[in-house]
């Protein structure tokens, strides 16, 4: 008897609090101004997410309250930044006419902090035995699953699978961009020799798992692992020099995108990635910077 | 108010209208929240035009262009659940049959606990387990680059599924009178032969049930899945020969579907929402029919009131008939019984299998510092944040779900009329299995979007609460059903009212069924992953206990063990994972540890 009379109070008294809770924040969150002062959210895509956690942790030990999200990619960013979930958007593709069209309300404003390149990653043993270059045409056979054997391209005698990146993902944009231009892109193969893959580390394993493959890849992603290699795409290779000049047709830049100008700790945020030691980060992880574009 | 000590004063305790008022408030809460889940998704679905037709026929999904065609989503989840459940089935009957036909007596429940050990490891652990062992397998034995396929799937499904066919199997069979079984061998049959010809056709209507419950499992079953199936759409077969080719590539189930990118990009309206509503709704159908069906045949009462006629089947009838030419029947005897030993064993076998698997992997948790140290950048460090937070929105889950399941356990048993109580037990069944991605998304629509609260570990509590409600609610109404007759019959003859009745006599008695069923039902929300995934976890920056309700993420164990099974190549991170999936196998067992000996000592004390 006693227990009862203990356990429910017990309960009630922690229930009476955690509604107490709920009530003193909603109202911190309705009085103060601008109300989370000190905490800032990023999230989207998982290239540019490398640089941004790292600059996050920084900023966390100089006690600003960062959280850094890399879910759905680029699109889910820009999702995310529209519906007021997060600040800042991380973006490995600039903002397409879509985006604008389907969040009109919003003002978005992108900054670069960099550019990379989406290479067409494939096996080392692929690149050995001949495929070092792929025409426009023959990227899209590749991709729209219209080639069987990497010997149809002068390759080994070796069966291609393909794995593309899931809709929404930077990658595939700046891929099917290139490919497609403006056009939509068809919808995927049939094929059985195509799958489809997330982010850049996912990307990754399963090229290094499956002999023959080949996928969009940012080509900083494989700095290090000797069994893959990026092949240049009409005769173009993706250098530094080729990504500044915009030669290399999949450069891309790379953004951190607000709701109108960076303000509060979104703006020291992007401050920082532009600033020295975030620009740092930029190279620590294979990305140009933006003084080696000649932005700066 | 002082409360009076009934016996001693010998006076009837005052009476207390906040029982009923308190109950049915609670009991309501828990009606409301079920209707909300399917409300949000009739809502979604009015939310945008959506060609039905097409979502059940179609095998194209093509949001750019607005085609929602989900025969692919459905035949992946029809398939994967089949194959699984026709692999579990067999071997957990037999196991089952083992157990309580041929184990000694006193080995049975160790025997039955050891294999539902299986149930206590989180659904993200035997992701792990999957992208380990059979992905690669499925990519060697079949040819499948990387292993992603239906079968991978369906394999991981089929050990999920085996502890529920075994538990239902085991209760259905020990319900079979000894008596009968006795009056069989006195007949001069063999072990083998009472129990096919006198167990068996007593105990069928509940072993199916476990069929049909174990089906329900694997319908609704998310991130395990998620982790093996692949990210690719996939086709409907083309042809019946076609089949077996589907289920060696990539697909994806409706779960899979609502689990993947796709839910945070389609808006919170329109047709792409709508569409993803849809396959929403088409799960919670399957799964609840199936869940409501399963457990009526599983329940006792069911078993009582339905007997079935003898059939052909019955006693001497399939004796006859079907008797092996050339072997004896005392060699028969044996074989069958190896056989099913046999069973028994593989399903032990999978047990230490995964224990082994588990504790070898997850060598980085026996370093005590891993426990309490933050995690650092991608993959490093410990999961003492990771730690933190779980305990948190667990031990919040608790408090919440603790009353509710109290309420309503105390509303089905003692306020409402057999209509009525029948009602709200189907409402805890359908509770108990809807697939966990639809009540993630339900957060995320209501909590996240709708009330602006963003990631919150809140509505993480509030989600769990729901995964643990249904255990309470069951135990409360097992131990209040535990009530001897004539204690009720002597308070109502001390002129008790109902409600006094209640808090004097009931409430007491439904106290350690309360306290087991909340552990049990923690436990399983300890490790779930899928509603949290986008509405209460961030991977890395959130601060170990969050400061106020709208937009404060906690890191959580199972979240974190998701992001780094997925998102990551390095080796240092499969370390971490697994590091952290032994401590999440830790957390989830010693609160279903816990459980037994706190209702022993409350049953004493009582």
């Amino acid at each position: 008897m006693r227990l009862t009379r203990r356990c429910s109070l017990l309960a009630l008294v922690l229930v009476v609090s955690v509604l107490a809770a709920c009530s003193s924040t909603e109202e911190r969150g309705r009085n103060g101004t601008g109300g989370r002062a000190s905490s800032l959210r990023v999230s989207g895509s998982t290239t540019v997410n490398p640089v941004a956690a790292d600059a996050a942790e920084v900023l966390r030990q100089q006690g600003t309250k960062i959280t850094v999200d890399a879910s759905g990619g680029s699109a889910g960013g820009i999702a995310q930044l529209s519906a007021g979930q997060v600040e800042v958007a991380m973006s490995s593709k600039p903002l397409s006419a879509d985006d604008k069209a389907m969040f009109p309300s919003v003002d978005f404003v992108s900054t670069q902090i960099g550019a990379d390149a989406v290479g067409v990653v494939v096996r080392r043993e692929v690149f050995d035995g001949g495929v070092k270059s792929l025409t426009k045409e023959q990227a899209t056979r590749l991709f729209e699953g219209r080639l069987a054997n990497w010997k149809e391209l002068g390759g080994p005698d070796l069966p291609v699978f393909v794995y593309d990146k899931e809709p929404g993902r930077g990658t595939r944009e700046v891929l099917d961009k290139y490919l497609y231009g403006k056009e939509k892109a068809p919808p995927p193969p049939t094929s059985d020799s195509y799958a489809i893959v997330g982010g850049n580390e996912e990307t990754r394993a399963k090229l290094l798992s499956t002999p023959g493959s080949a996928g969009p890849l940012s080509t900083s992603f494989i700095t290090g692992f000797d069994k893959l290699a990026v092949v240049a795409i009409d005769g173009i290779e993706p250098t530094p020099e080729n990504v500044r000049t915009a030669a290399y047709p999949m450069a891309r830049p790379l953004f951190l995108i607000t709701n109108g100008p960076p303000t509060g700790p979104a703006k020291s945020f992007v401050d920082f990635v532009l600033g020295p030691e975030g620009q740092q980060l930029v190279t620590k992880h294979g990305y140009l910077t933006i003084a080696e574009l000649g932005l700066a | 108010m002082p409360l009076p000590t009934a016996p001693a004063a010998l006076r009837a305790p005052a009476r207390v209208r906040w029982v009923p008022l308190g109950t049915f408030a609670l009991a309501a809460l828990a009606v409301v929240g079920v209707a909300a889940v399917v409300a949000f998704l009739v809502i979604g679905v009015r939310s945008g035009p959506l060609d039905w037709v097409e979502l059940l026929s179609s095998s194209t999904w093509d949001p750019p262009r607005s085609r929602f065609g989900g025969a692919a989503m459905i035949f992946g989840t029809a398939a994967v659940a089949v194959v699984a459940v026709a692999l579990a089935a067999p071997v957990g009957w037999a196991a089952a049959i083992a157990i309580v036909e041929l184990a000694p007596v006193r080995w049975r429940r160790l025997l039955r606990a050891a294999s539902e050990l299986l149930a206590v490891v989180p659904s993200i652990v035997y992701g792990l387990i999957g992208i380990a062992f059979v992905r690669p397998l499925v990519a060697g034995a079949a040819g499948v680059p990387g292993g992603d396929s239906l079968v991978a799937a369906a394999l991981v499904l089929a050990v999920m599924v085996l502890p529920t066919v075994v538990a239902v199997s085991v209760d259905a069979l020990a319900g079979v009178p000894a008596p009968v079984r006795e009056a069989g061998a006195a007949c001069g049959l063999t072990r083998t032969e009472v129990i096919r010809s006198v167990v068996l056709p007593a105990a069928r209507r509940g072993m199916g049930a476990g069929l049909l419950l174990g089906l329900a499992r694997a319908l609704g079953e998310t991130i395990a899945v998620f982790l093996v199936v692949g990210r690719a759409d996939g086709r409907f077969p083309t042809s019946p020969g076609d089949v077996l080719t589907r289920l060696v590539r990539p697909g994806q189930t409706l779960t899979t579907k609502l689990n993947g990118p796709e839910s945070i990009l389609a808006g919170t309206a329109g047709g792409h929402w709508a569409a993803l509503c849809g396959l929403g709704l088409l799960l919670l159908g399957a799964v609840a029919a199936l869940t409501v069906i399963g457990q009526r045949r599983a329940g006792v009462e069911g078993a009582g009131r339905r007997r079935r006629r003898p059939t052909r089947r019955s006693v001497g009838g399939g004796m006859g008939r079907r008797s092996w030419p050339g072997v004896g029947r005392v060699a028969r005897d044996r074989l069958v019984r190896a056989g099913l030993s046999c069973a028994l064993a593989a399903n032990l076998l999978l047990v230490v299998a995964i224990s082994v698997v588990v504790l070898t992997r997850g060598a980085a948790a026996l370093r005590p510092g891993f426990w309490w140290s933050p995690s650092v950048g991608a993959s490093g460090g410990g999961i003492r944040d990771q730690l933190v937070g779980t305990a948190l929105v667990v031990g919040v889950a608790g408090v919440l779900a603790a009353p509710v399941g109290l309420g309503l356990g105390l509303v089905m048993t003692e306020y409402a009329g057999p209509g009525l109580s029948r009602w709200l037990r189907t409402l805890t069944l359908t509770l108990g299995g809807m697939p966990s991605i639809l009540l993630g998304l339900w957060g995320y629509w209501l909590f996240s979007i709708r009330l602006g609260w963003g990631r919150s570990w809140l509505t993480g509590s509030i989600l769990l609460a729901a995964v643990a409600i249904p255990p309470v609610v069951i135990a409360v109404a097992s131990s209040v059903a535990a009530l001897p007759k004539e204690r009720r019959e002597a308070a109502l003859a001390c002129g008790l009212r109902r409600d006094q009745l209640v808090r004097s006599v009931i409430v007491p008695q439904a106290l350690p069924g309360l306290v087991t069923g909340t552990l049990l039902g923690l436990a399983r929300a300890a490790g779930e992953t899928a509603p949290l995934l986008f509405t209460a976890a961030v991977f890395s920056g959130a601060p170990a206990l969050p400061s106020g309700i709208r937009d404060s993420p906690v890191s959580a164990l199972s979240t974190h063990i998701f992001t780094l099974a997925q998102d990551s190549a390095e080796p240092g991170a499969a370390h971490t994972a697994w590091g952290a999936a032994l401590a999440l196998v830790v957390v989830a067992g010693a609160l279903v540890l816990a459980a037994v000996p706190a209702r022993r000592r409350m049953e004493r004390n009582r």
